[in-house]
């Protein structure tokens, strides 16, 4: 697996912002030894997830659906570690993101177990990326953070990683700051030193 | 019927026919029509697959005076769709902003036992309401929403009755203008089945479940393993 990093981009095309945190995150990567392989979601044909249960009992571990879900499938699962770039979006992810992210849910086992006292489903793979999300808020915006940062860690231990990081940016920021604060996040993921 | 009284449900289940979002959201529908509301239904991700459909759910909801989201947690927030109908909304609001009071109340039911794993995908539907001028009425989440197995909730058996009672509960609040009750909040989260009995279930019901398509032997199957 080496340090393979799928960045999923929910970038919008032309969105001049999230693009150069892009760079930035790229160029860090690459100063950590990482092997960037960058999925553009808007290039992407995703369709919705629509909760079938498919990937579980039809064809257990693959969608039904052939488009480009199996792609981000597969390098999600190969990788050391996802990385999910987005704008903050009511807390959340951009719905480009998301339906992206609502296509992985065929790298998990049906089956249940218990993980913290919660019920969660078994892994389905002997290794999961860790996970990294970096948000973009036009400005500090604590509450948005919070939902923000609370949400890549559930996705952590939904998707089973062992260490995961939330970064997130806002457009006041120095690109300075930026950079440090993703190269802290690449760290805490265990992608960088 | 007054514009004071239109709620519309937002269904943001992806299945074709029924979803237990459906039922859920329907069952609260109901008991506000009971009520006096006039009341209107779009399954938002069938809608957005349609030319147009952005816009038609923004004008929908432009005409409500309440809205209501039923939808299943995916991935501890909202399916995508619901996110895109949600973008669509905000841009909207931003351009014409509404000039009536609207309220939004969403039902969040989790294919997971406890309740609380909803806890996030409600901050942001809250978090939502915020930043585009709906007035929080509430929300209510349930855990196991497998139970309700896609039938129309008063038909769905015992254990699932003490989730109508606390629809029931939030319709009676709505109406009267408040937001739904924390004893509603509570008994809708009332765990159906305990975590250790939720797990002992999945090892009965997967491999029953993919029988029907010849795949019993392969749930645990890797295809993109290296």
């Amino acid at each position: 697996m080496g340090k393979k990093v799928t960045v999923l981009d929910g970038s919008e095309r032309g969105d001049a912002e999230l693009a150069r945190i892009r760079d930035c995150l790229l160029g860090e990567l690459a100063s950590a030894g990482a092997e960037a392989r960058v999925l553009d979601l808007c290039d992407l044909d995703l369709a919705y997830c629509c909760g079938c249960f498919g990937c579980w009992v039809k064809t257990p571990g693959a969608c039904v659906v052939r488009d480009s879900g199996a792609e981000v499938a597969k390098a999600v699962i190969e990788s050391k570690a996802a990385l999910y770039l987005t704008r903050v979006t009511f807390g959340g992810y951009s719905s480009r993101l998301k339906r992206a992210v609502d296509r992985i849910i065929c790298l998990g086992s049906p089956f249940f177990r218990k993980v913290g006292g919660e019920v969660h489903h078994e892994k389905r793979y002997d290794q999961y990326p860790n996970l990294i999300g970096v948000g973009l808020l036009p400005e500090p915006d604590e509450e948005a953070e919070a939902i923000f940062t609370a949400l890549v860690g559930r996705n952590a231990i939904n998707i089973g990683s062992v260490h995961h990081a939330a970064a997130v940016l806002n457009a006041r920021m120095a690109p300075e700051e930026m950079r440090v604060s993703l190269r802290e996040a690449l760290a805490r993921a265990g992608v960088a030193p | 019927m007054s514009g004071q009284s239109r709620a519309l449900l937002l269904i943001g289940s992806g299945k074709p026919v029924h979803s237990n979002s459906e039922s859920l959201g329907g069952y609260l529908l109901s008991g506000l029509a009971r009520r006096g509301f006039d009341t209107r239904t779009v399954k938002i991700p069938h809608t957005l697959r349609a030319p147009g459909g952005a816009a038609a759910i923004t004008e929908a909801v432009r005409q409500a005076s309440m809205v209501v989201l039923a939808t299943p947690l995916y991935w501890d927030s909202l399916p995508a769709a619901v996110v895109e109908a949600m973008e669509a909304l905000a841009e909207d609001r931003r351009s014409r902003p509404p000039g009536n009071r609207q309220r939004m109340v969403a039902i969040l039911n989790s294919g997971f036992p406890e309740a609380r794993q909803s806890d996030t995908a409600l901050a942001i539907c809250r978090r939502f309401a915020k930043e585009t001028g709906f007035e929080w009425a509430g929300g209510l989440a349930m855990g196991a929403g497998g139970a309700v197995a896609e039938r129309p909730l008063d038909q769905a058996g015992r254990r699932v009755r003490h989730v109508a009672r606390a629809l029931d509960l939030a319709a009676e609040a709505l109406a009267r203008g408040e937001s739904v009750p924390e004893a509603a909040v509570r008994l809708m989260a009332k765990p159906i089945l305990p975590a250790w009995a939720f797990v002992l279930y999945g090892r009965w019901l997967w491999p029953r479940w993919a029988r029907r398509f010849g795949a019993q032997k392969r749930l645990r199957d890797k295809p993109y393993a290296a």
